[in-house]
């Protein structure tokens, strides 16, 4: 037991619905989870996860202070290499792409069963992305948006090869990573690479856009 | 136009500003006349009393039609009928003679305010009655039929015409402009809802199927019943608000797709709305929701589906994907080729006639998909 508890990963709960919070937080405990902290308020979340040093953040998209992006900041600022797992009530829009070009790695509606949401904190803490098939259309859709855009500067649009834009089109049509390893005949890890290839570039390219305009801002 | 008054459109106040001022205005015309022509006048003398009822009544008029609740017919009959008593007035005052010479009536000028009137109270058909009323006694008092007595009247019918016409504009777009504020307090009601529904119903219902998933029997059927009430609220709160403007050339093929979305049937789609002509967009959903029938009436319940909406420069493609049982495809061909396969002949019908493709995919275990493409720009 002891040697568990050691090695558990640490888990913050960010919710400001306290019934869905306490369950959630309950769920994760009875899996085996050290959960850290638990709160309502994304100002309070950035605040104590420096001193609770989570792991994996499970992050509702909607708190009533701040934006999912601006806590997702706050967080990736306060505990470099944190995970954040977001959840939400509501489908995949923009704020869900947002928070995911902010820097967030894994999406999961709250519709969601419990089973499937353990296996997304598991396979978020292990660094692996999880995709809803929401999201993978909302990326696809992001690289598309970003190919025809005029491009400002000389970074250009971050593109996918066929592979990743495949890969993601599989995701997006609900099949499971194991389905697309057997369907284009590639190992389960590849399949995975791909789609966090597609999430990184998606988060690098938001990180090089950010700094333009920080410099652009600057300079004026 | 009947509700004279009691609903005083935004516009209404400041004509009726006007016709105070214009009355006034000619009231001091008259004066002018009186005083230059007095001399002519058969009975001098009578002149200033009726000036001094032009002026009382001018006043009474300024001040009555100032309150929405008294531009009544009452106010606007007694309005007209003075007028025309202190015109009548002048074949005695005046005198035939000085008329008949080409000297104005006591009320020339003054005569058009009532018209005007009855044209901003009642609209066009109320201001031509008047006019036509005004015009007659006008031609009558002066007995003087010339071109010039005529070009008063017609000038009287035209500006009757041209007011009524402005008034019931001002009305059709004031109605509008309270479309509008209505539309947006309703809009923003909505959002209200929604954020409530979202802080609260959805997250215990989410809550409720969760925790009653695992469980067996009636509790895990509850969790079931909530998690299909969730999907639904969930698609309510969420859903594209649909454009206001009614003849829209062009539609977000999503909002069109959203409402199909439930507990089973997954919608991923860009950000970002996918334009497509009205007709494209609504034959494409069509064929969507063919797709989706045809899931749920060959498939066990409970299988799910995943609709994915993909904006490309050359076109959209829409695939509708389900884990279902599948069908061999040599019996997919077999089917197609003998037209026992309806549903995907409406699907394929449609589509063609967007110029577009259709492809679909099946293998028994591996469920159903069908992959609709469509150009952008069709070549028509």
């Amino acid at each position: 037991v002891n040697a568990v508890e050691q090695n558990a990963v640490r888990v913050m709960v960010v919710d400001d619905h306290p019934m869905w919070r306490e369950g959630v937080c309950r769920d994760l405990a009875a899996a085996g989870y050290d959960v850290v902290a638990a709160t309502g308020e994304g100002r309070q979340a950035v605040r104590i996860a420096a001193a609770a040093r989570p792991d994996v953040v499970v992050l509702d998209l909607q708190l009533p202070d701040v934006s999912g992006v601006e806590v997702i900041n706050g967080l990736l600022q306060a505990v470099p290499g944190v995970q954040v797992l977001m959840l939400s009530a509501s489908g995949e829009q923009q704020s869900v792409l947002d928070a995911v070009k902010a820097g967030a790695t894994g999406y999961l509606l709250k519709s969601a069963g419990l089973s499937e949401f353990l296996d997304a904190v598991g396979r978020t803490a292990a660094g692996d992305t999880v995709f809803t098939p929401g999201l993978a259309g909302l990326v696809l859709g992001e690289f598309r948006r970003l190919a025809v855009e005029p491009v400002a500067g000389d970074g250009g649009a971050p593109k996918l090869t066929e592979r990743e834009t495949e890969v993601l089109r599989l995701v997006a049509k609900g099949l499971s990573y194991r389905q697309i390893a057997e369907r284009l005949v590639l190992s389960h890890r590849t399949v995975q690479n791909h789609v966090q290839n597609t999430l990184g570039k998606l988060q690098l390219h938001n990180r090089v856009e950010l700094t333009r305009y920080a410099i652009e801002k600057g300079l004026d | 136009m009947a509700q004279t008054g009691e609903q005083p459109s935004g516009l209404q106040a400041p004509l009726w500003r006007a016709i105070a001022v214009f009355r006034i205005a000619a009231l001091v015309y008259v004066a002018i006349l009186v005083i230059r022509n007095v001399g002519h006048y058969e009975r001098p003398m009578l002149a200033w009393p009726v000036l001094a009822v032009t002026a009382a009544w001018t006043v009474v008029t300024t001040y009555a039609y100032a309150n929405p609740r008294r531009r009544r017919w009452p106010l606007l009959v007694a309005d007209l009928l003075i007028t025309m008593g202190v015109m009548t007035s002048s074949v005695w005052i005046v005198g035939r003679a000085a008329l008949e010479e080409g000297r104005p009536t006591l009320a020339v000028a003054w005569h058009v305010a009532p018209v005007i009137a009855w044209a901003v109270a009642g609209g066009r058909r109320w201001g031509i009655a008047a006019a036509l009323l005004m015009g007659a006694t006008d031609l009558a008092v002066r007995a003087h039929y010339d071109q010039a007595a005529f070009t008063g009247t017609v000038l009287l019918l035209l500006a009757a015409i041209a007011v009524g016409y402005l008034v019931r504009l001002a009305e059709a777009s004031q109605a509008r402009l309270q479309r509008a504020i209505e539309l947006e307090a309703a809009t923003r009601e909505r959002e209200r809802l929604a954020r409530d529904i979202h802080d609260s119903v959805l997250q215990v219902l989410a809550l409720v199927r969760r925790r009653g998933a695992g469980l067996g029997g009636e509790a895990g059927e509850l969790a079931r019943l909530a998690g299909e009430q969730e999907a639904a609220l969930r698609k309510l709160v969420t859903a594209r608000p649909a454009p206001a403007v009614e003849h829209v050339a062009e539609v977000d093929l999503v909002t069109l797709l959203d409402p199909y979305a439930s507990s089973t049937v997954s919608i991923a789609a860009p950000a970002a709305a996918v334009r497509l002509p009205s007709s494209v967009a609504d034959e494409v959903a069509a064929a969507v929701a063919a797709a989706l029938d045809n899931v749920a009436k060959h498939c066990p319940p409970g299988t799910k589906v995943w609709v994915l909406v993909e904006d490309e420069p050359a076109q959209v493609t829409v695939s509708v994907r389900d884990d279902g049982c599948g069908i061999a495809p040599d019996r997919l061909t077999e089917a197609e080729a003998q037209g026992r396969l309806g549903v995907a002949q409406s699907i394929r019908g449609r589509i063609a006639q967007l110029r577009g493709t259709v492809r679909i995919t099946s293998a028994p275990g591996e469920g159903t998909e069908v992959e609709l493409a469509v150009p952008r720009a069709p070549i028509s």
